[in-house]
């Protein structure tokens, strides 16, 4: 009886295609290209990070779990979530212990946005970029929050130089993608994309690409800019008083916010999964593996310029952030403005 | 940087890969025990303590007794100087390639090699 | 060092509220060895840096009156992994002025290559070390990676990579393995061309530069006051080397050319120790091309006859001093040795003053700290937070009273 009833109630569901429909928009969500894909690549960027740092500065890199090591951070992840946590007395316990999860959905929400496997991504609506600017808003104010709330003396200073490169990294952020807003007159993420079918925005924004991608390795606290979690001076930053499961989501955001830092730029600047087609290859399998070249493109930049540069001080990079990037960002706004004013740019 | 990358890594996969090791390398102590005669100067000299003389019988010289000893050495406390092997008159002690010594059990670092009749 | 502590006691650390104070130390990921430093802040400006010393004192002065002579050869090596080759060299000079031997002329040009390697092999570690703390993680793989040429090199010298063990009195254990020369010379040509690399890279490279120029700047007066030695008190332009101005153990048949800088700030370090390591080199060819013939050892007696000596030499980090005393008998009566830590100290904390915390971990590896070497005692009492220090004979007082109310 109980078999009739699951064959019933099977029947019942696959009846419309309506259900088809949405069955198959709950797993592209959930698995791919949604969240569980965005965690995998945020594991193979990890260990591409690693692998080519190694290489590049004459090492080996991870080896052992699993070929090439390619499992690594997959089963660094493991490890944090089997040990015990330990959170220190005078900390908040509820922000210590339910932060992370909010953390990491910031990029994870963020990613639905990018399209990947067609033109329109997972969920689109006609303003999402201003979602993915509130998103990365919000995961900054919850980065400030999670690192005040372990009140420690080493923490206090890590909070402070935190907030400090947050505020800093924004606004030339936001100017980039700006850019690429006011230049295709679209609010959404496929909108852009898709105005990019002729000519990517990289070749007419290159400015405001350099922009966004210093800015990104700001946010993504990455050398030259990994003055918060300063791993040989103030211990580990704001990282230090997490461990276990909690420490596991926050690398784990980390992670998936680098995947989608370079999938928004990706998308913004180098013409998403567009590309040269061919007849026989179905369409999505061409969006997707331009995509993954792109991503991996992006990525593989940040590896590089991360590797060759030493690590600056807070002050100095506020500068670089305030005088340097700000105007320049501007600046490019403004030369963009012009050039479609005057009719050299054409809008398409 | 570049260039780094693609040249070989410096890493050698050591437990997978063997290391290849000097001629002077100071390794494990080993003692040839037909050499050794028992004038304890390697005991005299080491300086963390490592030899201790155990007496074996007594052997007749002419017409005295003389006590037989011969070195007992706890591995444990060596430090790899050398000093018990230059100081040998009779070249009877030497210092292996053997570097990878470490045990859970103590006792397998006491070489007894040259106390046993 | 009596200075800051006068200091300490008279203001007391009561002055301070807690909020000011931020611990550094004693374990820190950016200090190889412990040691305790109270850093007092404005903001995120440093005002004052208090030490305290002590963690790793291991009493080898007091050790060594109780151990023969050539034992304590071992346990002065022993000081230090990274400078320890001269350690046992400074004890050794000191130990053999006491006998009638002589040290064979081609003892010592052996003595000069090894200490060489050790200040090659030491400079380098320092190197790599600065780029990390920077930050500079690929700068710090390299300079080991070339490190590793030239352990290999004193490992086919001397059989160990670190504790080369080759002093004794009056001579070394072993010889110049055959057929190196050509592989010795080869190696450090290659080691001249990277090192010159190197300072290519912390002179362009703008995150180095950004992280150190104009950090840590201490005038020469102040340095010289403050009895700084070794490279500390060449960055600011003192013509002080021991090599030069007391040469022991063939510098004074071997040409070369001392360095000093006039920057004062730490990229002025980078540049001066990276200068030093190619003079090195060039020492180390020279006197790897022109061994004398000879032999390398003189066997001593046991009993060093009775009287006092000391001896300085250039350790990689400053001048080493060792004093030694005979009263004739198989262990000697007192040992002394000075680090060239224990000196630079002072003229670190000085030059702490007015930075911020970022810059700690840089200005306290650019003096090449090695606190294993220096440590001394020192008493803090944690009711009254009082630190005061003893003299030898005070100490011996407060023994003697110790154990008579144990005994009673």
């Amino acid at each position: 009886m109980v078999r009739r009833t699951i064959a019933t109630v099977r029947y019942q569901i696959l009846q419309t295609k309506e259900d088809v429909e949405l069955l198959l928009q709950i797993f592209e969500a959930l698995v791919f290209p949604g969240v569980l894909f965005t965690i995998g690549v945020g594991f193979l960027f990890d260990w591409l990070d690693r692998k080519t740092a190694a290489r590049m500065q004459g090492r080996i890199g991870p080896k052992i779990a699993g070929p090439s090591g390619i499992l690594q951070p997959f089963a660094d992840f493991l490890k944090l979530l089997f040990k015990e946590e330990i959170i220190p007395s005078h900390a908040d316990r509820t922000i210590f212990l339910f932060a992370p999860a909010l953390f990491l959905l910031a990029p994870l929400l963020s990613m639905l946005f990018i399209p990947i496997l067609a033109l329109s991504p997972i969920a689109s609506f006609d303003y999402d970029i201003l979602a993915i600017l509130f998103l990365l808003a919000y995961a900054a104010f919850v980065v400030s929050v999670l690192s005040y709330s372990s009140a420690s003396s080493f923490t206090t200073i890590a909070t402070g130089r935190l907030v400090l490169q947050y505020v800093s990294y924004e606004i030339p952020l936001v100017l980039a993608i700006i850019t690429a807003v006011l230049y295709t007159r679209s609010l959404s993420v496929e909108g852009i994309v898709a105005a990019q079918s002729k000519l990517w925005n990289i070749f007419v924004m290159p400015f405001a690409f350099a922009v966004y991608i210093i800015a990104l390795m700001a946010e993504l606290e990455k050398p030259p800019f990994d003055i918060p979690s300063a791993k040989t001076e103030i211990v580990a930053g704001w990282l230090t008083e997490f461990s276990g499961r909690a420490l596991a989501f926050l690398k784990l955001t980390k992670e998936v916010s680098y995947v989608f830092g370079s999938a928004l730029a990706v998308s913004l600047f180098l013409g998403g999964p567009l590309g040269p087609e061919f007849s026989g290859v179905p369409i999505w399998i061409l969006y997707f593996s331009y995509f993954m070249v792109k991503l991996l493109a992006v990525g593989f930049l940040i590896f590089v310029l991360k590797t060759s540069m030493a690590r600056i001080k807070i002050g100095q990079a506020t500068e670089l952030f305030w005088k340097i990037l700000t105007p320049v960002s501007l600046g490019q706004i403004i030369l963009i403005l012009v050039l479609i004013q005057g009719g050299i740019l054409v809008v398409s | 940087m570049f260039r780094t990358m693609l040249e070989k890594p410096n890493t050698r996969t050591y437990p997978y890969q063997k290391v290849d090791l000097p001629l002077r390398f100071r390794g494990k102590l080993d003692i040839d025990p037909d050499k050794c005669t028992g004038c304890q100067v390697c005991s005299m000299v080491c300086p963390a303590g490592v030899i201790t003389m155990v007496d074996l019988g007594t052997r007749k010289v002419g017409d005295r007794e003389l006590p037989v000893k011969r070195p007992l050495f706890d591995l444990a406390s060596c430090i790899f100087c050398g000093e018990c092997v230059d100081n040998c008159a009779f070249k009877a002690l030497e210092m292996t390639k053997q570097f990878e010594l470490a045990t859970p059990h103590k006792e397998d670092l006491i070489m007894k090699k040259a106390t046993v009749r | 060092m009596s200075e800051t502590t006068k200091k300490v006691e008279s203001a007391g650390l009561m002055k301070y509220s807690t909020e000011n104070l931020v611990p550094f130390g004693p374990i820190h990921p950016a200090l190889k060895e412990p040691e305790y430093f109270k850093l007092v802040l404005e903001g995120e400006k440093i005002v004052e840096v208090i030490p305290r010393i002590g963690y790793v004192h291991r009493g080898l002065e007091k050790a060594a009156e109780m151990r023969p002579w050539v034992q304590n050869m071992y346990m002065f090596e022993r000081t230090c992994g990274i400078c320890s080759f001269v350690h046992s060299l400074c004890y050794g000079q000191a130990v053999e002025e006491l006998t009638i031997y002589e040290v064979p002329r081609r003892a010592k040009y052996i003595r000069l290559i090894v200490a060489e390697l050790e200040r090659i092999h030491s400079h380098l570690l320092w190197v790599g070390l600065m780029g990390h703390w920077a930050g500079f993680e690929t700068l710090f793989m390299w300079v080991w990676r070339d490190r590793e040429i030239v352990l290999d090199i004193v490992e086919a010298i001397s059989g160990n990579r670190i504790h080369k063990s080759m002093n004794a009195f009056c001579g070394v254990r072993r010889d110049m393995p055959e057929n190196m020369e050509e592989q010795i010379v080869e190696k450090m040509k290659y080691l001249a061309d990277r090192t010159r690399y190197y300072r290519e890279i912390i002179d362009t490279e703008e995150t180095m530069l950004e992280r150190t120029e104009k950090i840590g700047k201490v005038s020469a007066d102040t340095a010289e006051k403050l009895c700084a030695v070794g490279p500390m008190a060449r960055y600011v332009g003192i013509q002080h080397d021991v090599r030069l101005n007391d040469p022991y153990a063939a510098y004074d048949e071997v040409p070369f050319s001392i360095v000093t800088r006039n920057e004062g700030d730490v990229h002025g370090l980078l540049r001066l120790r990276l200068d030093e390591l190619i003079v090195s080199t060039e020492l180390v060819t020279y006197a790897v091309k022109h061994l004398p013939e000879g032999q390398i050892r003189v066997k001593i007696p046991p009993i060093i006859p009775a009287g006092e000596h000391s001896s300085h030499c250039e350790a990689p980090r400053g001048e080493i001093f060792y004093y030694v005393k005979s009263t004739g008998g198989r262990t000697p009566d007192r040992v002394k040795s000075r680090q060239p830590t224990m000196a630079n100290l002072p003229t670190a904390l000085e030059m702490l003053k007015g930075l911020t915390i970022a810059d700690v971990p840089i200005v306290l590896t650019a003096i090449d700290p090695c606190f294993g070497c220096m440590d001394r005692m020192s008493f803090l009492d944690t009711e009254t937070n009082r630190h005061w220090t003893w003299s030898g004979e005070q100490l011996r007082q407060y023994g003697i009273k110790y154990y008579k109310q144990r005994r009673t």
